[in-house]
């Protein structure tokens, strides 16, 4: 029976590692990332802007210049760590607004019945809405930058809060102890504060992490096509738009962007998936 | 089963209308005034106001609204201002390239996605799972114009197989055409393959322990053919939501890939227009892309209540 009891214990223990791997290394990959981004505020090696064709083309590993120089001869390793910041400053300001706007019109339309058609309507038309189109649309009537992107990407990942917000929030507001509160005479706000928030907090969490991924992926693009970041200001998508449109796809810079890229989602997804595995076992143990 | 068709009509008609009318106020209204901005920063007054009367531009903007959709409806999608042609013959020439690069993704990923995803649920606990769970992992990850980057790099600058880019038209050579569409629409598959594969994989790892699952394995059927005939139909709940929005994305990532493979459609032809702003153009373009993601969206959510009686009934 104990010999039993032991190979259960080490089977749980075993899992239990094995789910907190994703954890472990998304948020190392994301901290790095993000002490980057802090760092590029403070310094950098050279000033992105600022070109010396003498220098132009210099390969990775150059001295002073350890990932080389673009065609005009800027220094790349420090425009990647300012893309660094330009990404995860857009990625988690957009999913960081969605997460507000949606959390409030996702608890609306569960608390409150009225509410629910009108608002679970809109979110299916916006969600249906291909993106990178309104972004496109959007950055040329009002104009390119920081706060178009934002604004484009908020639009169209708020309907996803929506909706895990409501479906969570009904979850919870369908549990006894609801009930309860609702007898005690506890009003809607104090509900929806007390017990729906913090409940649904690790879905919004993990939903969050997953959306700064996705914004991290959306900017790039839009910046890639040219409307979404420009000159001053330095992105990871936008480098990339400068090295086809001068170079093409043979220059050696189309590899550093990308893998910054590729790097920063992986980690941000990643964490997400660990974070999920680590509030909610019964997830991680049903997929087993 | 007519009830539910007629809902999602009713909710396709519903949406398309208001879709408009945020197209409309997004460009019309944030756009500032189109007349200036087309005659340039030099234009007197005189001349703004001229123009402005002559395109109509003065009047308010529903009654703008209600003849552009009554335009529109009739099938006149309007006309450029400077060069005067017809957005519908613009959408016309760019349509045989844009239009099967998107399809042809999107069934790639689904063709792609739908066996592997399976295939990994079903090994969720060998290697080879772990290892297709992991590539999708690392697949979502990357953005879908790097992709292209890469493969053309590959393919194209090295191997010397597929051209890197450019386009020869169908009537020119249907060989020559299918050659430049076949690393654009190979890219555009494996992007959203990924998303799909992992999705699918989840889904069916979610009904394979349910217990229709157990009881066709009872009732005699072997562990893949209870998956594929019970837990695929099942698992395809959660993916209707998926496809739907990876129909959206289609759309997104052919403008991008078209971007990266310097394609003569849709993508090249909306930037071209609002930087010129052409508002008419751009309107009816937008609008025409949306009524194509919404009707691939229909599509998909028929065939799937007919599959899914549990769709049919409405969650």
């Amino acid at each position: 029976m104990s010999e039993v009891l032991n190979v259960a214990k080490v089977k749980a223990k075993r899992t239990r590692k094995k789910s907190r791997l994703p954890l472990i290394i998304g948020g190392t990959i994301t901290g790095v990332m993000i002490l980057i981004g802090i760092i590029s505020v403070f310094w950098i090696p050279m000033d992105v802007n600022v070109s010396d064709p003498s220098i132009r083309m210099l390969p990775i590993g150059t001295a002073h210049h350890l990932f080389g120089t673009d065609y005009l001869g800027r220094d790349v390793s420090s425009m990647l760590m300012t893309g660094i910041r330009t990404s995860i400053i857009i990625g988690s300001c957009a999913a960081f607004l969605a997460l507000f706007i949606g959390t409030i019109l996702g608890m609306l339309a569960a608390s409150i019945s009225k509410l629910d058609e009108p608002i679970m309507r809109m979110a299916d038309i916006f969600m249906a809405m291909p993106g990178i189109i309104f972004a496109l649309v959007l950055a040329s009537t009002i104009g390119a930058g920081y706060l178009t992107t934002i604004f484009a990407l908020t639009s169209f990942f708020t309907p996803a809060f929506v909706r895990v917000t409501r479906a969570s929030s009904m979850r919870v507001l369908s549990e006894d102890y609801i009930s309860v509160a609702r007898l005690y005479g506890r009003g809607r706000m104090f509900i929806t504060f007390r017990h729906v928030l913090p409940n649904i907090s690790s879905i919004l969490i993990v939903q969050f992490t997953i959306y700064f991924a996705a914004g991290v992926l959306s900017e790039a693009g839009l910046s890639f096509l040219g409307v979404g970041i420009n000159r001053p200001s330095v992105s990871l998508g936008m480098m990339l738009h400068e090295a086809v449109e001068q170079i093409g796809i043979t220059d050696p810079l189309n590899v550093w962007p990308g893998l910054c890229i590729v790097i920063l989602v992986i980690g941000l997804n990643l964490l997400g998936d660990g974070l999920r595995d680590h509030f909610d076992p019964r997830f991680s143990q049903r997929v087993r | 089963m007519g009830r539910f068709i007629l809902r999602r009509l009713v909710f396709f008609v519903i949406t398309l209308l208001t879709t408009s009318v945020l197209i409309f106020t997004l460009i019309r209204a944030a756009g500032g005034n189109v007349a200036a901005i087309l005659l340039g920063k030099n234009s007197s007054y005189e001349e703004i106001h001229k123009l402005s009367t002559e395109l109509g531009l003065e009047r308010p903007l529903p009654v703008q609204y209600f003849e552009w959709m009554n335009n529109f409806l009739h099938g006149n999608l309007g006309q450029a201002f400077r060069s005067k042609q017809l957005a519908s013959h613009l959408i016309w020439t760019q349509a045989p390239v844009s239009v099967p690069l998107s399809l042809g993704g999107f069934l790639l990923a689904i063709i792609i996605a739908i066996p592997l995803g399976t295939y990994a649920a079903k090994n969720f606990n060998k290697p080879s799972g772990a290892f297709v769970a992991v590539i999708s992992q690392v697949g979502i990850a990357v953005p879908v114009f790097w992709a292209g980057l890469l493969l053309s790099l590959v393919f194209g600058v090295h191997l010397h197989i597929l051209p890197t880019g450019g386009w020869v038209p169908w009537n020119e050579s249907i060989v020559g055409a299918l050659r430049s569409l076949a690393l654009p629409v190979f890219t555009l598959g494996i992007v959203m393959a990924s998303t799909l594969t992992r999705y699918t994989r989840t889904a069916i790892l979610d009904v394979m322990n349910e217990d229709f699952v157990r009881t066709a394995r009872a009732s005699g059927m072997s562990r893949r053919v209870a998956l594929i005939k019970v837990g695929l139909r099942n698992a395809s709940l959660p993916l209707v939501t998926v496809l739907g929005l990876l129909a959206a994305e289609m759309v997104g990532g052919t403008v991008i890939i078209e971007k990266v493979y310097s394609l003569p459609g849709i993508s090249r032809m909306i930037l071209d227009n609002v930087t010129a702003r052409e508002v008419v153009v751009v309107q009816s373009t937008v609008m025409v892309i949306v009524i194509y993601v919404m009707t691939v969206n229909l599509i998909i959510d028929l065939a799937y209540g007919i599959l899914d009686p549990r769709i049919r009934v409405g969650k």
